[in-house]
């Protein structure tokens, strides 16, 4: 594997350890635009670790990794310039109004003012957040916060989107929502990584990664990965094959 | 650096600050309670000291000694005592810091030309006041001894006999040795550190320990424009608290500026910088709120008040704390004012405390800068 043109998203060998703890175990990837590309794993498996490395937050111990065309080692702010990021925790500011917030980041990512309205206008329409546009966020449902969370990480319009874990705390209702969101973002041509460890979600997932203990121990489509892992089983699900895997 | 970067942080700070009425009850309320208790309490001045006397002589002249004592504005007569058990009465219960016995047979002493002892009795459990006391007490006898020594030389046609030295003191800088004068560029030195620092110090701690700093991480975002950003509103709530102190000095004490303002805001703002830089260092080693609080408060009210010359006189330290005072940037700040509120002094002579501030800020500043790459910004 080498990047190339397609390859929005591209790790070799990449590294992370913390002390004697070795956090994300030499994995190699890549992700080609547009694609819905899945991170599954338990937790503790280095999911978040290989995320917040992609993102440019965290500097990897060793190998290459290569993001929007920058080199994460070298030119995390770059990246951070290109790609939208949803952490795993809540972490929008509770004192301000979710309308405040999006101002908050349509500052940091230095969109041009006049510009500013449309894009609210248009991530508070995408994400159905009007009815509470002015509330204080900290008083708003999960379900509200994490789609608040999702419409910060759009607004400048990023080339790709990192979730990591959105969806832990949410009824299936607005999963179900949040996917189909998901499943549209990637038709206009974004690249979405996702990391979950919700078998049921990995399959709107074009490609997967299951890790464990920071290694890869398997890649490729769902079907694919479910019939390499239950052969003999036809009505085997992601679950199964993740069950057989780790066992 | 980008403006609209810094600026969208200012913003953001801002709305914190004002959805969180304590942070600003605490920066409008420490200036006011803080001008006002050392204004009022702190007096160094010592005047209307508490005399009582007893006089065994009742003559003319013991009581003519005692009417000038009683019209000098440093000592008030709280009382005409029968005996020596009653003084001693008055001063365990601290009513009066002095005494004086007047024996008898005073006056006839005082004619037949002998010594006339005069017994003075002093509270020395606080050694500051009692040894103005003491000083007061010693001129007022030497200068009623001399009265009483004209009038022995009058007596005697000797009038033309003067004294041959005579001291002429013209005091320079705070004429009518107000101690206020002094005090008051003290407290607004105070007043500014533990504002600035105290509020700067939540808020870096707050965005660890509500995990949006995982957000700024992934944000294009530089630690300076993040620290330039956070400073902004916190200056201008600085800078409100240094004209609420001038004000305040001005109608209440009747401390007046002699140098020119500018000078004082131009020395207030970099000193303000240093406030606030120092309270943003503290909160992003600590990461916590409560701790940030109380380190700021440590080591910015204690140094501020101790080490600045502020009340304790530098010189009269040991060698190593006076070396420490250099160190705390309150003694650049309250030297500055010194001279711009006593002696009218400008930048050309205080230039130097001005640069020794500016190195101060731009030094707490990279160690901010560094700090906060080191957790990923």
């Amino acid at each position: 594997m080498t990047p190339s043109g397609d390859n929005v998203i591209y790790a070799e060998n990449l590294t992370k350890t913390f002390g004697a703890f070795t956090a994300v175990d030499h994995i190699s990837f890549s992700v080609s635009r547009g694609e819905i590309f899945g991170f599954l794993g338990s937790n503790g498996s280095g999911k978040s670790t290989t995320i917040r490395m992609l993102c440019g937050i965290l500097m990897p111990t060793s190998g290459y990794g290569c993001v929007a065309g920058h080199d994460i080692a070298t030119e995390p702010e770059l990246i951070k310039k290109s790609i939208g990021y949803m952490s795993q925790k809540f972490s929008l500011y509770g004192e301000l109004t979710p309308y405040e917030n999006l101002r908050f980041f349509l500052g940091i990512y230095k969109v041009p003012a006049r510009q500013w309205e449309g894009r609210i206008r248009k991530a508070i329409e995408m994400t159905h957040l009007s009815e509470i546009k002015n509330r204080l966020t900290k008083d708003l449902s999960q379900g509200w916060k994490q789609r608040l969370a999702l419409a910060s990480s759009l607004l400048h319009e990023p080339e790709i989107l990192f979730l990591d874990e959105p969806t832990s705390g949410v009824d299936p209702v607005t999963r179900r929502h949040f996917w189909n969101f998901i499943g549209h973002l990637s038709r206009n041509g974004m690249t979405v990584f996702v990391t979950t460890h919700y078998m049921d979600e990995a399959r709107n997932c074009d490609r997967l990664v299951m890790l464990n203990k920071g290694k890869t121990v398997i890649s490729g489509s769902p079907s694919q990965i479910i019939g390499s892992t239950c052969p003999d089983r036809p009505n085997a699900d992601l679950n199964d094959a993740f069950i057989s895997i780790m066992s | 650096m980008k403006t609209k970067t810094i600026s969208a942080v200012a913003r953001k700070e801002y709305y914190h600050l004002i959805r969180d009425f304590r942070s600003l009850y605490l920066a409008f309320a420490i200036p006011v309670i803080l001008i006002l208790l050392f204004g009022y309490a702190l007096s160094l001045d010592v005047d209307n000291i508490r005399v009582a006397v007893v006089d065994y002589d009742r003559t003319d002249l013991s009581r003519d000694f005692l009417n000038s004592l009683s019209s000098s504005p440093y000592f008030l007569i709280t009382g005409h005592l029968r005996d020596l058990e009653s003084v001693s009465t008055e001063l365990d219960y601290g009513r009066i810091t002095l005494a004086i016995v007047i024996p008898p047979g005073w006056t006839g002493m005082i004619r037949s030309d002998k010594i006339a002892p005069l017994q003075i009795i002093l509270d020395g459990s606080d050694p500051n006041f009692s040894n103005i006391a003491r000083t007061y007490i010693t001129a007022f006898v030497d200068r009623y001894n001399n009265r009483l020594f004209e009038d022995y030389l009058n007596r005697h046609t000797l009038g033309k006999i003067k004294p041959p030295l005579e001291g002429r003191i013209r005091v320079w800088f705070n004429e009518d040795l107000e101690s206020r004068n002094f005090i008051i560029p003290g407290i607004i030195a105070i007043i500014i550190m533990i504002v600035g620092a105290i509020l700067t110090s939540l808020v870096i701690a707050r965005e660890f320990e509500n995990g949006t700093m995982e957000t700024i991480r992934s944000l294009p975002i530089t630690a300076s424009e993040l620290l330039l950003g956070k400073s902004i509103p916190y200056f201008f709530i600085g800078l409100t608290d240094v004209l609420i102190a001038v004000l305040m000095s001005q109608i209440l004490f009747g401390v007046v500026m002699k140098s020119s303002f500018l000078f004082m805001i131009l020395a207030s703002s970099l000193y303000l910088m240093v406030a606030l830089a120092l309270g943003l260092l503290i909160s992003s080693v600590t990461k916590s709120q409560l701790i940030a609080n109380q380190g700021a408060i440590l080591l910015t009210y204690l140094p501020s008040l101790l080490l600045s010359d502020f009340i304790f006189p530098v010189t009269n330290m040991p060698k190593i704390l006076q070396i420490l005072t250099y160190l705390v940037p309150a003694t650049y700040y309250v030297d500055i004012l010194r001279g711009v509120y006593l002696k009218n002094l400008g930048f050309s002579e205080m230039w130097p405390n001005y640069a020794v501030l500016a190195v101060m800020v731009l030094m707490l500043m990279s160690l901010n800068i560094v700090t906060l790459r080191k957790e990923g910004l």
